[in-house]
């Protein structure tokens, strides 16, 4: 029974994998394509190659934060622990798919950490764990840093664009400066893919890993994380860096570069303190950031309140999905 | 296209080149005036009234850029300009071609003939100065995408300064040319139906060039406002 489960959670683990490479880690790519810092097979390189690597040797913290650190599964028969996993990434899985259906702002963190509290609470509810049991610690310190995320990108992103103003653009010919930092942004755009692999990859593969208990999780885990994203980008998200760099040209490279940076930074310090952030929100963030410091035409707060909207819905959204999955799963199977 | 998440939502309408595109009209609206102008002195009337279609034609689509603008620009963007500012000066720059709409119908009013030589001349260099007037306009206009890509640099905005300072300049030998060609009509042996129709012409040139001068001033407030 289990061994049917665990296939099932690969599977799903896989799909969630590839979609997150298809969609999150083609935005956070599609800033190179939008400034024509790189060209599309490029991009795709780069992003398949520095996701894995993100995913593969610096996923390990937010992976154990998602899959270990929320419910306590040493607390649990392995069996339920099975059932709870793929409940969530079933859950976190088939929310990301509807919602984005429906254009929301939704991201893949915010969902497999709902689905793991949904798992909590379905265990509590059949008293297999107290209420107390669950980590509220930690998912209190989960969703704080979903607050500071985007400030930080925004904040280092001013920051760093301000400074490239002030110091470069106000005394060099624009087309030399922009030039230089098209080579910056080659670098810049490696940054965000290994930091966005090393964060996302818990999204897919972090329920997997409660199912080994304590023990570490195995390296193939990750691997299979990373490859997924990988081909995600691969097979879908050149087309959503093709649509999504169309719509944002205005961003050259000292500005996609700045955005670049601060996003990069801010998730792979997130990654080192494991804690699970959404990649797009932060971009989200740094791009505001530029334009606060005067660096883009025109940027359009109104997506800061969908974006908090999407917060709102997707964590009981999530939970309720898995619960529903969940109870499901423990009465057929 | 479904299935995607974007990030691109974040960045805003940009109504920098619409209102490139209007003051492209409005400089081709002038152009045309001039062309009008001959036309008239010629008593060319098919020609009058085809410019006259032409002129009106363009002035309605400028109003059109207006209003995708008006529409476009919310609270919720954060341009790097503030936004009245942004939306007083298009309602200065939109004058310009309003003015150049009320000349177009007049020329049709009335055929005039026996116009002298000398106010012939003096009406030919007023338009030949709004067309200067326009032309630098529309090179300070050229600015703004040199503004956003330095993203407002002292170097920029000084050179802005300075372009503004030439087309009140050039607003101010308009105003002299203005003056003169009125005491000539004032003084002519013309028919004074003429002479209103004439006037009133002219009053309402002048007025294409004081917009441009305002939309020019109200253009480095824009800039200096931020």
């Amino acid at each position: 029974m289990i061994d049917i489960l665990f296939i099932l959670m690969l599977a799903a683990a896989a799909y969630m994998a590839w979609n997150i490479g298809a969609n999150d880690a083609a935005n956070s790519m599609a800033t190179s394509y939008g400034s024509k810092a790189l060209t599309l097979k490029q991009i795709i390189f780069i992003a398949s190659i520095l996701e894995f690597c993100g995913a593969f040797f610096f996923g390990s913290r937010v992976t154990h934060t998602v899959g270990k650190g929320i419910v306590p599964i040493q607390l649990l028969d392995p069996h339920i622990v099975a059932i709870g996993a793929l409940a969530a990434i079933l859950s976190a899985g088939i929310w990301v798919t509807i919602s984005t259906y429906y254009h929301l702002p939704v991201s893949t963190s915010h969902s497999i950490v709902g689905s793991m509290v949904g798992f909590g609470l379905a265990a509590v509810s059949e008293n297999l764990i107290d209420l107390e049991s669950i980590r509220w610690g930690v998912l209190y310190k989960i969703v704080l840093s979903w607050i500071i995320s985007p400030l930080s990108g925004a904040v280092l992103a001013f920051i760093i664009f301000s400074f490239i103003r002030v110091l470069i653009l106000a005394r060099m010919e624009v087309e030399k400066v922009e030039g230089i930092f098209r080579y910056l942004q080659v670098l810049t755009a490696c940054y965000v893919a290994f930091a966005h692999g090393s964060n996302d990859v818990a999204n897919a593969v972090g329920p997997i890993s409660a199912t080994f208990g304590f023990s570490e999780t195995p390296a193939w885990v990750l691997a299979l994380g990373g490859l997924g994203i990988a081909i995600g980008v691969a097979t879908w998200g050149y087309r959503v860096i093709e649509t999504v760099g169309k719509r944002i040209t205005e961003l050259t490279p000292t500005r996609g570069f700045s955005a670049e940076f601060a996003t990069a930074t801010t998730v792979l310090s997130a990654s080192y303190f494991g804690m699970p952030i959404s990649t797009t929100h932060t971009l989200v963030g740094s791009v505001l950031g530029v334009g606060f410091a005067g660096g883009l035409a025109s940027v359009d707060l109104s997506v800061v309140k969908r974006i908090i909207y999407s917060w709102v819905l997707t964590i009981p959204a999530a939970a309720m999905l898995t619960i529903s999955l969940y109870t499901l799963m423990v009465v057929f199977l | 296209m479904k299935f995607i998440r974007s990030v691109a939502d974040v960045f805003g309408y940009s109504p920098f080149k619409a209102i490139h595109q209007h003051s492209e009209y409005c400089e081709i609206a002038i152009d045309l005036l001039v062309d009008q102008f001959e036309a008239f002195i010629r008593g060319d009337k098919e020609e009058i009234i085809k410019l006259e279609k032409e002129i009106d034609e363009l002035e309605h689509e400028a109003d059109k850029i207006k209003a995708e603008i008006r529409t476009n620009v919310t609270k919720s963007l954060r341009l790097p300009v503030d936004r009245h500012d942004l939306l007083s000066f298009l309602t200065f720059q939109d004058q310009i071609i309003n003015y150049a709409e009320h000349v177009c119908h007049m020329f049709t009013y009335r055929e005039t003939k026996n116009i002298q030589p000398a106010i012939e001349k003096k009406f030919r260099q007023l338009l030949y100065k709004l067309n200067d007037i326009i032309c630098k306009y529309e090179e300070l206009i050229d600015h703004v995408a040199g503004l956003i890509a330095t993203s407002f640099s002292k170097r920029e905005i000084t050179d802005v300064l300075e372009h503004v300072n030439t087309i009140e300049h050039a607003e101010h030998e308009c105003d002299t040319v203005q003056i003169e060609l009125h005491k000539l009509l004032l003084n002519s042996n013309l028919d004074p139906m003429d002479v209103i129709l004439l006037r009133n012409i002219l009053i309402h040139l002048g007025e294409v060039a004081n917009s441009t001068a305002r939309a020019a001033d109200a253009f480095r407030t824009m800039i200096l406002g931020r």
